[in-house]
């Protein structure tokens, strides 16, 4: 056996200079080796005796771009290198795997991934995260279903279809599913059997329009997507929620319901801390009647955010709603969806002859993307006569078009609080 | 101050000291409050110690005074009601500035005493020092030995355990080094003097291309998805359409691997065509050993049988058939796939050459520009 020349082992083994890194107690080793990426980690092998076998153990097992480079067109090469890697890493590591993330821009849904989420059911994964950055939707090996320890799973460009037999993900507390195909009766059976739900993500769904979200745990709801219908069931904790409709149209089917859309989604939103009516979905929240105020106000909300159309009269009366409905309001955020306010008529002013109350908590309030139009400055006149404790209210135009006009408007208005301080900033 | 130790667990004595002493058997007084940040001291503290110069916490050995200043430093800062998460981070990012011998104490010292904050500080600081580095680097940085021979690095992985399928991996690894030594040979090995195996090995493990700034490109794409995720971006094209291959032009600024191991890759990669399309992926899943080294390809003593812990040849047959197995399922995909292997066999030559370039970061970066 050849062995390395003596010459570069010199200045590294002199007698004050101790290797004192390797030495270190083996749990701090592991948490210098998390914190770097799988391919840092899985070279350290070669860095001397001591460090031969410790990256074996890594709990955390994350591909992506940076720990498995790949850099050539050819794509069959890629898939291979790719698909190498992992079988490699998965062959060498040794111990419990409790977080399998593979993430990999230049890995299409290929049936390689099967068997690495075959081989992970015979694990206690805890976490598991799979990415589908191009081609096809990859559909996800029914193994997968198996999964029992799971607390976190994430899936992009997926396609999911239990097995009858799926009996839920016991322990499971974050779902994150974007771009992904799977069945009404499908995607109700996975949240309902999910008992400690308690973060759901959605974005870009495909194959269901009902959101029927029963989860008596859940804390957190993001979602954005086109759907017709969204429906909570015994979701009483829920505190923060993130919705938006991507499309504008489709909606007007639900009216014609008794209560309309605005009761009933507040209906099983008792603890709502945190809402953020995203796209079009005010314009949905506006079907049916809108009463002037909810039958149960939201107490606990305290972070607003709209996007309103403000030509909209319902989506005026829809947000008023909202808005007198939450008397302990502290931050509110009002986005223009300006690319649909210039048509040329405006809604009648609904503002002027909405009865007058007080936000006695609101002291932030940001309005962003407007143009100036009357309906606008309204809303504003509105809020600044009507809190009293406003320290800032930031003003951001969608354009400079509308220019001193705007400003000028601004400073005119009454404030109800004597500290409020306007913030008119550059678009 | 002796009054004062015997109530020194009250809360409400705010300026308490307690008395350490530190491996080199110096005792020094602290203020209590700073001290009880770490564990090891609080509950060196409730056990009654500390509460005079007679009866001082003894710390671990591996808490020196320097170290116990540090520690103290940093507990003082963090103790203070307060501060804000920006101050705190600046802070941290300051005290972790310093000499890796240091760091690497400050490490020991600090887990020692159970102060899991600055434990994870300080290892993230280590890992930062390391991340991206090559490994001659890494050795040189903190001087470790480096006592691994060439062969040793590409030696069989231990298996303690028997588990087949590191067996199964080893005897990979076994025939693919045959392979290559039967190739070099009939090469005429050129001279087999050692050259910088860390750029090669990193080969072999196939996680080439690092560039010290790759952990930048992430965070990128990190970002990249926070705007996907983005609903107000609705209009964000199906996943198929984010497909980097438009952009994976090939950077050709890989010269930097040396022209053996190009040569052992060219060979490699005509492997295919030479022995039949069933080794192809083999070769690719091997191929971490195969570009490894010159200096391996010419040493005689490998051999199959030293793998196999002494095994009966009828059980030697069967993990020969195994090997088969697995080199299969390696090579299992789409009947396509394979024609289009074998088809590209030839024109996949030149586009090895690009592997250990760093144009990979640049064109994630490119492409994250795009996206924005």
């Amino acid at each position: 056996m050849k062995q390395r020349e003596p010459t570069t082992k010199v200045p590294y083994n002199s007698k004050n200079e101790v290797d004192i890194i390797s030495n270190l107690p083996g749990h701090i080793i592991d948490k210098i080796l998390s914190h770097l990426s799988l391919r840092d980690a899985v070279r350290s092998s070669i860095l001397s005796n001591k460090w031969r076998y410790k990256w074996v153990t890594l709990p955390h097992l994350v591909f992506d771009n940076q720990s498995v480079l790949v850099s050539t067109q050819d794509q069959t090469l890629v898939k291979n290198k790719l698909v190498n890697i992992v079988d490699h890493v998965l062959l060498l590591h040794a111990g419990p795997i409790h977080k399998f993330k593979l993430s990999h821009r230049d890995l299409q849904g290929v049936s390689d991934i099967d068997r690495w989420v075959l081989y992970l059911s015979r694990g206690s994964v805890k976490e598991f995260i799979l990415e589908i950055w191009k081609g096809h939707r990859y559909k996800l090996h029914s193994s997968i279903y198996s999964y029992q320890k799971l607390v976190h799973l994430e899936l992009f460009n997926c396609l999911l279809k239990p097995p009858s037999n799926f009996n839920g993900f016991k322990s499971l507390k974050s779902l994150d599913l974007q771009h992904i195909t799977m069945d009404q009766s499908e995607f109700e059976k996975i949240i309902a059997s999910c008992p400690l739900l308690e973060r759901l993500t959605l974005m870009n769904f495909e194959g269901f329009g009902l959101l029927n979200i029963r989860a008596p745990s859940l804390l957190f709801f993001d979602v954005g997507g086109v759907f017709e219908d969204v429906s909570f069931v015994g979701t009483f904790n829920l505190a923060v929620v993130s919705i938006g409709l991507y499309v504008n149209n489709g909606i007007e089917r639900n009216l014609g319901f008794g209560t309309g859309n605005l009761i009933k989604f507040f209906a099983c939103l008792p603890h709502i801390q945190r809402l953020e009516v995203q796209s079009f979905f005010l314009k949905y929240l506006a079907c049916g009647i809108i009463p002037g105020k909810l039958p149960t106000p939201c107490l606990d909300l305290s972070y607003l955010s709209i996007r309103i159309n403000f030509n909209d009269m319902e989506e005026n009366m829809a947000a008023l709603c909202l808005l007198r409905s939450s008397p302990n309001l502290q931050e509110l955020e009002l986005l223009a969806r300006t690319e649909e306010q210039n048509t040329a008529f405006g809604a009648p002013n609904i503002v002027e002859n909405f009865p007058s109350f007080s936000f006695s908590q609101l002291r932030l309030i940001k309005i962003i993307g407007i143009s100036g139009i009357k309906q606008e400055l309204n809303f504003i006149n509105f809020l600044l006569l009507n809190t009293p404790v406003l320290e800032k209210m930031t003003v951001k135009p969608a354009s400079t078009d509308s220019g001193w006009e705007l400003v000028k408007e601004l400073l005119r208005f009454r404030r109800a609080s004597m500290f409020a301080e306007i913030v008119y900033l550059d678009p | 101050m002796t009054e004062a130790d015997s109530d020194i667990i009250k809360p409400e004595m705010l300026k308490a000291y307690v008395w350490l002493q530190t491996s080199d058997g110096s005792i020094q007084q602290v203020e209590q409050e700073f001290a009880m940040y770490c564990p090891f001291i609080c509950q060196e503290i409730q056990a009654g110690m500390g509460s005079s110069k007679n009866y001082p916490i003894s710390l671990p050995p591996r808490v020196n005074p320097a170290m116990l200043s540090l520690i103290l430093d940093y507990c003082r800062f963090h103790q203070v009601p307060g501060r804000s998460n920006k101050e705190r981070k600046s802070f941290d990012e300051k005290f972790v500035r310093m000499d890796t011998k240091r760091l690497c104490e400050l490490t020991s010292a600090a887990d020692s005493l159970q102060l899991k904050p600055l434990v994870d500080l300080t290892s993230r600081a280590l890992a930062r020092v390391i991340e991206g580095k090559t490994p001659e680097e890494i050795r040189e940085i903190f001087h470790l030995p480096d006592d691994l021979t060439e062969e040793e690095k590409l030696e069989p992985i231990k298996n303690t355990m028997d588990d087949p399928r590191i067996r199964l991996l080893n005897r990979l690894y076994a025939r693919k080094r045959k392979e290559l030594k039967e190739r070099e040979r009939l090469k005429t090995a050129e001279a087999e003097e050692e050259h910088a195996d860390e750029r090669s090995v990193d080969d072999l493990l196939s996680f080439i291309n690092g560039s010290n700034e790759d952990s930048r490109g992430t965070r990128t794409s990190k970002t990249k998805k926070k705007n996907r995720k983005r609903k107000d971006h609705h209009k964000t094209a199906p996943p198929n359409c984010t497909s980097t291959s438009n952009i994976t032009s090939c950077s050709s600024n890989s010269v930097n691997m040396d022209k053996k191991e190009l040569d052992a890759r060219h060979s490699m990669y005509s492997n295919p065509l030479l022995h039949g399309k069933l080794l192809t992926d083999v070769c690719n899943a091997t191929k971490l050993l195969d570009i490894e080294d010159d200096g391996l390809a010419a040493e005689d003593e490998f051999d199959d049988c030293d793998l196999d812990d002494d095994i009966d040849p009828a059980l030697k047959e069967q993990i020969d058939r195994e090997v088969e197995d697995f080199a299969r399922r390696l090579n299992s995909d789409w009947p396509e796939r394979m024609q289009e292997i074998l088809s590209l066999g030839q024109q996949r030559r030149p586009l090895q050459v690009t592997i250990n370039g760093n144009g990979s970061l640049r064109r994630f970066t490119s492409l994250d520009q795009r996206q924005k």
